[in-house]
């Protein structure tokens, strides 16, 4: 039985508008996931109703075996992060992180043994006196982080911590905050909108589009396997085409790449394809390949555009079915624009794609 | 050059600003009967004088009592009243922010002659009273105002925090919000006390036979003599604001505020 459990959540801001419809998700004891999508997906409403800060109209939250749903928000065993760290400005780092015990009328000499091993937890013994102003973003988040654990919550949640920070910090923290869940082994909800945090942190990932999940499973599963158009297009599948299956054959199928028959893996939601569905191929810049000149074992086109990334190249080819983004090695021959070249697939990467929903634009 | 034009406006601008305070000044000390500047002579018996007239000393206790009683009012109205406008959104916010602010936009003198009416009306209250209500009025948009910026600058997710480490509402307020309003309630306090020592308009209306704030007894002193007296007060008033100033300033650094 998961650890933390939503069962048929539904959350309206707007009558007959459900933010969050019949939504289900399990936690397991110690696990840590990330729910990732777009704003206004619904994450952060999930987890504020796991907070008990949003009354759900219908649906239960439970809480190792507990049902939560009618607890108030400070009954709750749950340690919460926000982006804005919202740490108690008046306050010193001693007694942010001491507040929660305080609260549980924890006596004055655990309160001092407790605080100090949650702030050498997150490295800050040495700043117990200051005052959050005086911190950095990073130090700051690790107070709060260290507040929201010290108490020992059943769940911690946490509210894109790491969104407020510099690009290199975010890469310190992330590892940080994981190293620190999983020394706690604590269970924990990591609400974010950015793909590789999502990646590089979670044991599962949850991609959600407009309240509902789009698809469930470890990072390198979503990272290797969408199953919906959404989840590729979030997962930075750059290219896409639409193509007729012209052949089924076991778990793959065959479309046609540039006159030449290519076999790809696929996934859908609406049951098994038919020879003669349409199917909508999706790849990374970095699968695919270019060659020069015009080749039959390839899909023909013209550089149209060429950007240099350090190690790599980015050109936009223009071809019969579209345009594609591909990535090649600088130290690989180079094209200028106009050249003509051949689009060589690494199929094995590729993947197509059976759903009703509407590639997002 | 812009540093020099700048100096030389400055400097007219602070004139404009002192020069009259100087002459009130040197002339309170000055024997000559009159208000007379430049001053002949010297004596402190204008400053005697101010403490020989009953109408000040009176009209300093009602004026200190008042401005003490309806700034507290009017921060204990303020406080929830500003705490609503930052914390939650609704419809009408804008409205309420504007009828508001309206005693701060419409001109005292209106606002005392409205009251005055008003008060007739209701029937025979206490003069002390009317003029509690009178400035609290006055004030309540002062204190709404100021204690408003200093919440804007609290994360409002402070709250929320405090409840999810176990606090319930209200002592998620009084822990975390109130402490963090206390430099703005101070600085609503300091100019609220001033705002209502000097009111003339709204006090010279709303005072009654044996009740006069002290700014209202010395505008009737004024009606009969000229002579330095009033000078003599003056130049106390100033120091005692701007003791109370400096003093608020010291402990809470209110400037941030105003």
């Amino acid at each position: 039985m998961p650890h933390l459990e939503i069962h048929d959540l539904t959350v309206s801001y707007v009558k007959d508008q459900p933010t969050l419809e019949r939504f289900n998700l399990g936690v397991e004891q110690g696990e840590l996931l990330s729910l990732l999508g777009p704003s206004g997906c619904g994450k952060t409403t999930t987890l504020r109703s796991v907070a008990g800060f949003i009354q759900p109209d219908a649906g239960r939250i439970v809480i190792d075996g507990r049902d939560y749903t009618r607890l108030p928000p400070n009954q709750r065993d749950i340690g919460l992060v926000f982006q804005s760290y919202a740490l108690f400005p008046h306050l010193s780092v001693f007694d942010n992180v001491a507040f929660g015990l305080r609260m549980r009328r924890v006596s004055r000499n655990k309160v001092r043994s407790r605080v100090t091993t949650a702030l050498e937890m997150v490295g800050l013994e040495a700043f117990a006196k200051r005052r959050p102003a005086q911190l950095s973003g990073g130090q700051q988040q690790r107070v709060a982080l260290a507040r929201a654990t010290v108490i020992e919550p059943q769940v911690l949640l946490l509210d894109e911590p790491l969104s407020n920070l510099d690009a290199r910090l975010r890469v310190d923290m992330r590892q940080e905050i994981r190293r620190l869940q999983q020394q706690l082994g604590i269970t924990t909800l990591y609400v974010t909108h950015d793909q590789v945090e999502a990646m590089s942190i979670s044991d599962r990932v949850v991609v959600m589009n407009q309240g509902e999940i789009e698809q469930i499973g470890t990072p390198e599963s979503i990272f290797a396997a969408p199953e919906t158009a959404f989840v590729a297009d979030f997962m930075g599948f750059d290219n896409h085409f639409s193509a007729a299956v012209i052949a089924l054959r076991d778990s793959k199928l065959t479309v046609e790449w540039g006159g030449a028959p290519i076999e790809l893996r696929w996934r859908s939601k609406i049951g098994s394809p038919q020879i003669g569905d349409r199917a909508e191929v999706f790849f990374r810049a970095d699968d695919a390949s270019l060659t020069a000149g015009r080749d039959a074992h390839g899909l023909a086109g013209e550089v149209i555009l060429s950007t240099f990334h350090g190690t790599e190249l980015r050109y936009l080819v223009d071809t019969e079915i579209g345009e594609f983004s591909i990535m090649q090695d600088s130290a690989s021959e180079r094209y200028a624009p106009g050249a003509a070249v051949t689009v060589q697939p690494h199929t094995g990467k590729w993947i197509a794609i059976f759903g009703e929903r509407e590639q997002p634009a | 050059m812009v540093s020099r034009w700048m100096y030389i406006s400055l400097v007219i601008l602070y004139s404009f600003l002192i020069g009259p305070f100087i002459i009130i000044f040197m002339a309170s000390f000055g024997a000559n009967a009159n208000l007379a500047f430049p001053p002949q002579g010297f004596t402190l018996d204008w400053f005697a004088n101010v403490f020989e007239r009953s109408q000040f000393i009176d009209g300093f206790w009602v004026s200190l009592r008042l401005g003490l009683l309806a700034t507290i009012a009017s921060l204990i109205m303020g406080i929830p009243v500003a705490y609503a406008l930052t914390r939650f959104q609704f419809a009408a916010a804008g409205l309420v922010e504007t009828v508001f602010s309206a005693p701060i936009l419409v001109p005292g003198l209106v606002i005392g002659f409205a009251m005055l009416k008003f008060y007739v009306r209701l029937g025979d209250l206490n003069v002390l009273t009317v003029l509690f209500i009178g400035h609290t009025a006055i004030l309540f948009p002062y204190s709404v105002r100021v204690i408003s910026a200093s919440l804007r600058n609290l994360d409002p997710n402070v709250e929320d925090a405090a409840i999810s480490l176990g606090a319930s509402r209200l002592r998620g307020f009084l822990l975390v919000v109130l402490p963090n309003m206390q430099a703005g309630i101070a600085a609503a306090f300091v100019l609220g006390f001033i705002t209502s020592f000097n009111n003339v308009p709204v006090s010279l209306f709303l005072s009654g036979p044996g009740v006069t704030t002290l700014p209202v007894a010395m505008f009737s002193y004024l009606e009969y003599h000229f002579d330095p007296t009033i000078g003599a007060l003056s130049t106390l008033l100033v120091i005692f604001t701007i003791a109370l100033v400096q003093t608020a300033e010291r402990l809470l650094g209110l400037s941030q505020f105003v």
